[in-house]
């Protein structure tokens, strides 16, 4: 947790006061060591009480939105309701593992349609010509996408980012001339394949509960593609990764402490190509067939908008900007090209106004908030404080930065004071009652810290007097600060107002 | 009426606020040499001048025309308006074009209409100034050694038919030596009613060449130089009196 | 020699598409992914021009070259248009190459659409520019229209290359390449000089649309091939290198005109790809790369 900040609002999260009582015990998820809720005990200065607070919300919202998503076609039982979903489960679950190809391992690919298209014509094409049946199919697809995955890697060791993503970006249209002038795929139908073996019968298909039965082994496919990126993302693939992400000195710098980042991403990458050409040989069992349409480049740009509309790199960024685009595209069929028109002009506001899409927003207006701030602070401590801002940034305590322009304008106002009239209101009368303005002058004196303060010493009472500095050390005496011997006490506090005077006057 | 006119101008980058209410006005003729240690922001003013720093703030009159005021959006953007105007500057770190050779690189300073046809006989004066450039000029220009490009950067600043000269720490990274020559070669061009800043962090370099030495520390304007450089490192004064030594042997 | 033709008709036209690309590279960072877009905005202006050229009765000479200008010139404002787009507003901010890349494909997401908007599905032809005859050379016989478009592919990426070469425009597209720094000192405006970039790659894809259009049709989707060899050309020649560019383009050329003539249609993509690759894992940089290593 970080440190809170002594001023200024606090940040809110849900939060409960508990039992102090009892002692709190963390529930975790079985066999692992991660709990639950991540929950964290904290003490809230206004009420002085300890509560609970839940420290990430994101458990919560991910459980809220996948329930809602399972539960919401089958509650409307809408032919068009499981349509719709059904693709947005089987688009998300491509764009989930394509995250995990440009977020965690740091591959500008584009090769994603295509891998999803070689797993649904191989394992079509197998399922059509031998009659294999849709569980090995899967199984098909996973080997053809491992296999496609090996290969695009290979050229990703050697090149820069965005050269490979040229590259990968001509592989879908590469695919799509091959199917059409292959005699065995393209042949018939202009390149689509049909009556490949379906995963729900296709006497049932009619029915409510074949369906249902339909939806629901989409959902699932989506629920399998978020746990294989939270497995790799939040595994040791993705913290090797997430070492050396960024930049080119951050590879080299993570090759140096002993990490192959280069293996890590190979990995990474044939784990996520497995995964889509399962997905694309799910597809293929899902609609019965294959089209070319999986090789467009325009589908592939819409995948890149669903992406790009929901932040890249991040998961709920995948789903979100699918459920959004799909949403467009397959509910309003009647507008016809406006409405990809439409998600163009949506991916093309969120590249030019937004860091990182819709899950990016966030961060993005925290950190034009806080640059307004500095911008400001910055303004104000070049004006009233002793110190640069270049130096400030390492004071985190925001109350020493306030106490310190206080005291530099106190000061300010206190050294417009002093007149010769003030010092020699002082020299006729140290002690007792004074006016206003050198009352207030003394007592910031008074206030001052022990280290070097001046005092009076005494010699010999009524005859000698010296000005001394306090050493601010216990057991250390003071040091004498000047020869000078003083008859009487009143003129020994003149003279170390007079000191004072001028330590303000010239600080 | 001065040359350049600034009245407090802060300047920065991001959060950080490197420049601090600077007041400067530059007299047409004039030398003026900018001395302060590493980061107390002389590359910082020199930038803000041509509009190169993350953002900025406050009035600066170049020749009677305003080309500051506040700007927040990203550097360089109006750099080239103010560039066309009349001031030549030869940046830190030298921004030559590592592909051209060393005569495109030259001429590129004269990239402004009314000067690309005089290029030839511009060319022809800096090579005066920088004889050790003649034999090079087919060379490219990211082979040549460090005070080659330093020569060449400050060179292509030259080409320019600039009323006001910025020059940039031309003593990095350089041998004595060469540094030396440099300065002194900067020091002799005939600027006529024009006038020329150097940013320096040795300041023997530029004792006596000179018309007036600013320091520079903190962000912030000093008209004693003694000040700006009150906490050189002991090492780097040894450095700096052993340079002045070395001139006057 | 049959063969021979045909490699320099695919060299020239993936040339002028790829040097587009790479020049846009080069010099201001973006990846022009909207290429496609691009090269269609051409062939349709070039089109829209025919149908009123007809109506007025233009023929011959006048109606080749005003079909030639048509297509460069609606080439060169749709490159205008994405700078403005795409360009313009991200130049100065960080992570502009990748967000650029990404607003480019978004536009040629839009492009596809507005065209079938506007145009339709179906091809449409455009009238022949060098005529319908034949010329005999060196023994084997060549449509005109393909000789045309070869001779005038190759002046004018010539042109352009002398220009860049030597006039003070050239030199401050190279100076921006090289370092945007320097160039801003010199005073040269990155947004003005990028703009102008955009527009002379614009019309050179403009160009080779109208020419291109002369075998193929124009339809809303054909933009797609170009710039998915476009792509692979520039990078195999390395981006941002002219020579590089031209090389690979003359190779990919030659290599696509031998398999289609004594292997087999249908793996042409492959070939393309895998001499591709191949180039790409021993030179990561692109030819280009190789022609600078030699000159050093």
């Amino acid at each position: 947790m970080s440190k809170q900040p002594l001023i200024g609002r606090r940040s809110w999260r849900p939060s409960w006061p508990v039992n102090t009582e009892k002692v709190f015990k963390r529930r975790r998820y079985l066999g692992t060591k991660r709990s639950v809720l991540r929950l964290s005990g904290s003490y809230n200065p206004k009420t002085l009480r300890r509560e609970l607070v839940l420290t990430d919300k994101k458990p919560t919202f991910w459980l809220i939105g996948l329930l809602l998503m399972l539960v919401l076609p089958i509650a409307v039982s809408n032919e068009r309701f499981f349509a719709l979903f059904g693709i947005i489960c089987i688009y998300a679950a491509i764009n989930v593992m394509w995250t995990l190809i440009i977020g965690t391992a740091g591959l500008q690919s584009f090769a994603t349609l295509a891998t999803v298209g070689v797993g649904a014509y191989g394992a079509a094409y197998l399922s059509i010509t031998y009659g294999v049946p849709w569980p090995l199919m899967l199984i098909i697809g996973l080997f053809l996408g491992a296999l496609m995955g090996f290969l695009i890697s290979l050229p990703a060791r050697r090149l820069d980012g965005l050269y490979y993503a040229l590259l990968t970006l001509g592989l879908s249209e590469f695919c799509r001339n091959f199917v059409t002038q292959s005699d065995q795929l393209g042949g018939k139908f202009n390149g689509a394949l049909f009556g490949v073996d379906r995963i729900v019968p296709s006497d049932l298909m009619t029915s409510w509960l074949g369906q249902v039965l339909l939806y629901i082994s989409a959902f699932a496919l989506l629920l399998v593609a978020l746990a294989v990126f939270r497995w790799v993302n939040g595994g040791r693939l993705g913290l090797l990764l997430r070492a050396s992400a960024t930049n080119r000195e951050d590879e080299a710098f993570s090759s140096a402490i002993g990490i192959n980042f280069q293996r890590a991403r190979t990995w990474v990458f044939m784990i996520a190509s497995a995964a889509l050409g399962a997905i694309g040989a799910f597809y293929a069992a899902y609609i019965g067939g294959t089209s070319l349409q999986v090789f467009s480049l325009d589908l592939l740009l819409l995948m890149l908008a669903m992406i790009v509309i929901g932040g890249l790199g991040r998961a709920e960024g995948a789903v979100i900007g699918t459920i959004i685009v799909v949403g467009i595209t397959q509910w309003f069929t009647e507008w016809g090209p406006w409405r990809i028109v439409l998600v163009g002009v949506l991916a093309l506001l969120s590249v030019l106004y937004t860091r990182n899409g819709i899950f990016g927003l966030k961060a993005q207006l925290k950190e034009i908030r806080q640059r307004r701030q500095a911008l400001h602070r910055a303004g104000l401590t070049s004006r009233y404080a002793e110190f640069l801002p270049q130096q400030a940034p390492d004071i985190h305590d925001k109350a020493m930065i306030v106490g310190r322009t206080f005291e530099r304008k106190l000061r300010d106002r206190l050294r417009g004071w002093i007149t010769p009239v003030i010092i020699e209101e002082h020299r006729r009368k140290p002690l007792g009652q004074h006016s206003d303005h050198l009352e207030r002058i003394l007592n910031y004196f008074r206030q001052g810290p022990i280290p070097d303060k001046y005092a009076v010493y005494c010699e010999e009472p009524f005859t000698s007097y010296r000005v001394v500095a306090l050493s601010g050390v216990p057991g250390v005496p003071p040091r004498v600060v000047d020869d000078k011997v003083y008859p009487s006490l009143d003129e020994a506090y003149h003279a170390v107002f007079l000191r004072r005077v001028n330590d303000l006057r010239s600080s | 009426m001065a040359i350049l006119e600034l009245a407090g101008v802060s300047a920065g980058y991001g959060p950080v606020r490197v420049l601090h209410d600077v007041n400067l006005s530059v007299n047409p003729g004039e030398r003026l040499g900018l001395v302060g240690l590493n980061g107390h922001g002389k590359t910082t003013l020199l930038s803000a001048i041509v509009g190169l720093t993350g953002w900025q703030d406050g009035s600066i009159i170049f020749e009677g025309r305003q080309i500051g005021g506040r700007r927040t959006h990203g550097m360089g953007r109006t750099t080239p308006n103010i560039v066309r105007q009349g001031i030549a500057l030869a940046p830190q770190g030298d921004a030559i074009f590592p592909g051209l050779t060393v005569r495109e690189n030259l001429d590129s300073g004269a990239y402004t209409r009314a000067t690309w046809r005089s290029r030839r006989s511009r060319c022809d004066h800096v090579l005066d100034v920088f004889a050790p450039l003649r034999p090079l000029l087919r060379q490219t220009a990211g082979t040549l050694s460090g005070g080659e490009r330093r020569m060449v950067s400050v060179g292509r600043a030259l080409m320019a038919d600039a009323r006001l000269y910025l020059v940039d720490e031309p003593s990095l990274g350089l041998a004595p030596k060469i540094s030396l020559g440099l300065v002194a070669a900067l020091c002799e061009i005939n600027i006529g009613d024009g006038a020329m800043i150097i940013a320096e962090q040795n300041l023997p370099l530029l004792n006596g060449r000179v018309d007036r030495v600013l320091g520079m520390h903190a962000g912030e304007l000093k008209q004693d130089v003694g000040e700006a450089l009150g906490d050189i490192p002991p090492a780097a004064e040894a450095m700096a009196q052993g340079m002045h030594h070395g001139r006057a042997l | 020699m049959d063969v021979v033709f045909s490699a320099l008709l695919l060299a020239s036209m993936y040339g002028l598409v790829a040097i587009g690309i790479s020049f846009t590279w080069a010099s201001i960072g973006m990846l022009n992914l909207a290429q496609g877009f691009i090269f269609t905005a051409g062939g349709y202006t070039a089109f829209l021009f025919a149908e009123i050229a007809s109506t007025y009765g233009l023929e011959g000479v006048a109606l080749s070259v005003g079909l030639i200008v048509a297509g460069m010139l609606g080439s060169a404002v749709a490159g205008l248009a994405v700078g403005a787009v795409a360009f313009l507003p991200l130049q100065d901010r960080d992570n502009f190459r990748t967000r650029s890349l990404i607003a480019t494909l978004a536009i040629s997401l839009i492009g596809t659409q507005v065209w079938l908007i506007f145009f339709g599905p179906q091809n449409k032809p455009l009238p022949p520019i060098f005529g319908t005859g034949r010329t005999e050379i060196a023994g084997s016989g060549i449509g005109n229209g393909q000789l045309g478009a070869i001779v005038v592919a190759v002046l004018m990426l010539g042109a352009v290359i002398l220009w860049m070469r030597s006039s003070r425009a050239g030199l401050q597209m190279r100076a921006m390449m090289m370092n945007p720094l320097g160039a801003a000192v010199v005073g040269v405006s990155v947004r003005t000089t990028g703009m102008r970039v955009l527009a002379i790659s614009g019309a050179l894809t403009g160009l080779a649309s109208v020419l291109l259009a002369q075998t193929f049709f124009v339809s809303p989707t054909s933009g797609v091939q170009p710039l998915t060899v476009g792509l692979i050309i520039s990078l195999a020649g390395g981006l941002g290198s002219i020579p590089g560019t031209v090389a690979a383009a003359g190779l990919l050329g030659l290599a696509e005109a031998l398999t289609a003539r004594y292997l087999q249609q249908s793996l042409v993509p492959f070939v393309l790809f895998g001499i591709v690759v191949l180039i790409l894992i021993f030179r990561p940089r692109g030819l280009g790369g190789l022609l600078e290593d030699v000159r050093e």
